[in-house]
């Protein structure tokens, strides 16, 4: 079965030949049940929303929080909110509805001022991190030709620019491996603070007070699914509208 | 060991410390550990006096109150794993003791959540400078917030300190040898171990011993790396991990939700927050929350009469006849730097210009192996299995001093943060994400050697009171790269022999010790054997900072051991009524 070949050879990771061009990988199912970004995910059938009962009130108050409306971005000015909302799609691979809100979150952490502990000695302070990164990103894309900036760059240009965001290979006004280090811890914590991120990885969410009984390998809870590793078969369901 | 304390020669310290050496302590250590949970422990009620059902520390609201003018007996500031043992003890002895700490008297019912971004409150997030070539971040790897400090979301590993560690610069030619040796602080870890309580199995390593709790279950992805250790000849031991296996007094079991890094809910897991302050309160010590002390007050005898403290923006001055200052490695060195005076200009302990040097860290890189079954790692207490069978130094390494290996199972956040390191980012880390339930990880401490060039020192930016923040430079030296580079290679070999089927590296740091070194010398340290600060003769350090060398053990166990040995050296105050 493919399902169990491709969770036993890890042929679709991507340090062993899995495919990490962008846009959606093959043989990944459509999500099937709730909601998770990009409506796919390892685990179709898993909803981590449908257990919000099961958890205590004061984690569940926090963690609907995340998806009752999304934050008005109060921090970052309107020219910069659309550079990092694209640049925070880039990172996290998000390149269709629904997402999650990654730089409305970020925003409203900054704007709220809540700090991470500490900051490089020659870095900024990370709010200006964050806008120094804006600021750079379209000066980034300007160089390759792009003169509307980062957001409006073609996909590949972006890529390039991360790629080597990523790797620290670029003339910025500030020092550039620190800069995606700040950047990225918030995005990633963003992203995997929110729950349609867990439904995604099969993640089983806020466990108090009912914790855990099952922890051999192989052995689920009787709420937890199975991941599957094959696409759906029909694969046009979206291009005819059956969705 | 002999004798080499010789102040007073009041403490009592065993000799018969090798296990070779005497078959009667062995048989009495076994007998000890066979009884498991079914001694209470002495003279610490805590477990007895929290609530069955709720988690709010009870007591609070019928808690002694000192006014400003009432010089208590002891001043402690941070109520972490050394502030609130000191606390619990003198108050036992009949001390008047204060404790006054940054930030909240938490009730882990409405404060923490069972959530991994939801818990950045517990950690110290204002503004820190980091610097050097091998800059450590700070925040939530390795800093505390509120009552419990940050044993609050410690994974909960509780090992302690091998025979060498206190005689390294004895046996290794480097760093420093401390002042008191392991069987001063034995008394102590075997009383701390029944009052946390620490659960594992019987821990073969350094001096071999038992714990008061059984060994916790183990999960999935524990036993695959348990098994590729084996192959290997590496010995791995279930725990020592401070949660309690079955319920202890009103403290109920774990549940394996594995959030121990969260805060620990259930309260299965022990932080001071449990295990220390109940008794504390119910023995008159007053907890003095979201008060952050900006400066210790000296008179122009050079003995401190209180501290400045700023709370709700209003700054008071609480008298004292005593301080002990137990903020951790960065806000203990911070404090006394910048309590300087006419007769202290460089700050107090400062003269030798030794406070806030040889601040350490343990190399923690971590590696994860995929293997073809859901091991679903987020299940289970992260620390469940760990070895210290490269604890000790073996020249055929190629460097001094060892690590040791432990469990880790990073929850989603910090798994994101671990996909990106090895260099993922975009789909490719959507993909590792997504077969997170696949993979388990582990890590190691590496015992990296302190250097004087390591410090904290006063930073130009100041926080909302004026008070400069702290700045932490740190680089590693060739022996402390050398020791990283073999405990990650011992990792990945690990891996391989388990089979896994991909591995995925992150380096990183955890915990922090020094920057109040305790030495026999005044031009050797901060702090005496008996932590008091040389040159201030009723101030005192009373927390990790005070270590001369770093170990390879995590570090909140031995925090404590010091602190219950210091207040077993200040002695009983005034009886008990």
């Amino acid at each position: 079965m493919a399902e169990s070949r491709r969770a036993s050879t890890a042929g679709h990771l991507p340090k062993q030949g899995g495919d990490t061009t962008p846009g959606p990988p093959p043989e990944l199912p459509r999500q099937r049940r709730g909601t998770t970004p990009q409506m796919r995910g390892r685990y179709p059938d898993y909803d981590v929303l449908a257990e919000a009962d099961h958890w205590d009130a004061v984690t569940r108050r926090m963690v609907l929080e995340r998806i009752a409306e999304v934050p008005p971005v109060r921090f970052f000015s309107e020219p910069e909110a659309r550079t990092l909302r694209a640049f925070c799609d880039v990172v996290t691979g998000q390149d269709l509805d629904p997402r999650i809100p990654v730089l409305e979150m970020v925003d409203a952490k900054l704007h709220a001022g809540r700090l991470d502990g500490f900051r490089h000695h020659d870095m900024p302070p990370d709010p200006e991190t964050w806008r120094e990164v804006a600021a750079n990103l379209d000066r980034s894309a300007c160089e390759r030709g792009c003169e509307q900036g980062f957001a409006a760059a073609g996909s590949e240009t972006q890529h390039e620019i991360v790629q080597r965001f990523s790797t620290g290979e670029l003339d910025w006004t500030l020092p550039v491996s620190k800069a995606w280090g700040v950047v990225m811890r918030a995005a990633l914590s963003a992203f995997y603070s929110h729950p349609w991120a867990w439904s995604e990885i099969g993640f089983g969410g806020p466990a108090y007070p009912r914790g855990y009984a099952r922890l051999g390998a192989g052995q689920r809870e009787v709420w937890e699914a199975p991941p599957e590793f094959s696409a759906d078969p029909v694969a046009d369901v979206h291009e005819q509208g059956l969705e | 060991m002999s004798e080499r304390h010789s102040a007073n020669g009041q403490e009592h310290v065993r000799t018969n410390g090798h296990p070779g050496e005497s078959r009667g302590a062995l048989a009495k250590e076994r007998l000890r550990s066979a009884l498991k949970g079914a001694l209470r422990p002495p003279e610490n009620d805590s477990a007895f006096l929290l609530h069955p059902h709720r988690r709010d520390v009870p007591g609070r609201e019928r808690m002694r109150r000192y006014r400003t003018d009432e010089a208590v007996d002891m001043l402690i500031v941070g109520a972490g794993a050394g502030g609130c043992t000191l606390a619990q003890r003198l108050a036992r002895r009949g001390w008047k003791v204060l404790v006054i700490e940054a930030g909240p008297f938490w009730n882990p019912d409405e404060d923490w959540v069972s959530d991994e971004a939801g818990s950045h409150p517990l950690y110290w997030t204002e503004e820190r400078v980091i610097g050097g070539e091998d800059p450590v971040e700070l925040g939530k790897n390795n800093s505390g917030r509120g009552v419990g400090g940050s044993m609050n979301h410690f994974a909960g590993f509780t090992p302690r300190f091998h025979r060498s560690d206190f005689e390294v610069r004895s046996r290794d030619g480097v760093a420093a040898d401390w002042p008191i040796g392991y069987e001063h602080l034995r008394p102590h870890y075997e009383r701390l171990e029944r009052e946390l309580p620490v659960a594992g199995e019987w821990w073969p390593w350094g001096d071999p011993h038992g714990y008061p709790h059984g060994p916790h279950p183990v999960a999935g992805g524990a036993l695959r790396v348990w098994e590729g250790a084996r192959l290997l000849g590496i010995e791995m031991r279930v725990g020592p991990v401070a949660i309690a296996n079955g319920s202890f007094g009103n403290r109920p079991h774990c549940i394996y939700r594995g959030f121990c890094l969260q805060g620990c809910k259930v309260g299965a897991k022990a932080s001071p927050l449990v295990s220390h302050i109940p008794d504390a309160l119910a023995h008159g010590v007053e907890v003095r929350a979201d008060c952050m002390v900006t400066r210790i007050e000296t008179d122009e005898a050079g003995r401190c009469t209180g501290v400045t403290y700023f709370h709700d923006g209003r700054e008071s001055f609480q008298a004292a006849e005593a301080v002990a200052v137990a903020g951790y490695s960065i806000e203990t060195p911070r404090l006394l730097l910048h309590s300087t005076s006419r007769r202290f200009p460089g700050g107090l302990g400062n003269e030798n210009d030794l406070v806030g040097r040889g601040i350490m860290v343990q190399g923690a890189p971590q590696v994860a192996g995929r293997f073809p079954q859901e091991l679903r790692m987020y299940k289970a207490p992260p620390p469940e299995i760990s070895s210290e069978h490269f604890y000790e130094t073996d020249p055929a390494r190629g460097f001094l001093r060892g690590f040791s290996i432990q469990t880790v199972s990073p929850l989603p956040i910090g798994w994101a943060e671990h996909v990106l390191a090895d260099g993922h980012w975009g789909q490719a880390l959507r993909e590792y994400m997504r077969d997170y339930n696949h993979w388990y990880a582990i890590g190691c401490l590496s015992e990296l050697l302190p250097r004087a060039e390591n410090r904290v020192t006063l930073a130009d930016a100041t926080d909302r009171h004026g008070m400069p923040v702290a700045r932490l430079d740190y680089t590693q030296c060739d022996n402390d790269r050398a020791n990283i580079a073999y405990a990650k290679k011992t990792l990945h070999e690990i891996f391989a022999a388990a089979e896994a089927q991909d591995v995925l590296t992150i380096d990183r740091y955890a915990h922090l010790v020094g920057g109040c070194r305790m030495a026999e010398r005044q031009e050797e340290g901060v702090v005496d054997s008996d932590h008091r600060v040389w040159g201030v003769p009723n101030l005192f350090v009373c927390d990790g900072s005070v270590m001369p060398t770093q170990s390879a053990a995590n570090p909140a166990l031995t925090i404590m051991a010091l602190a219950s040995r210091f207040a077993e050296r200040l002695g009983q105050k005034r009886g008990v009524s």
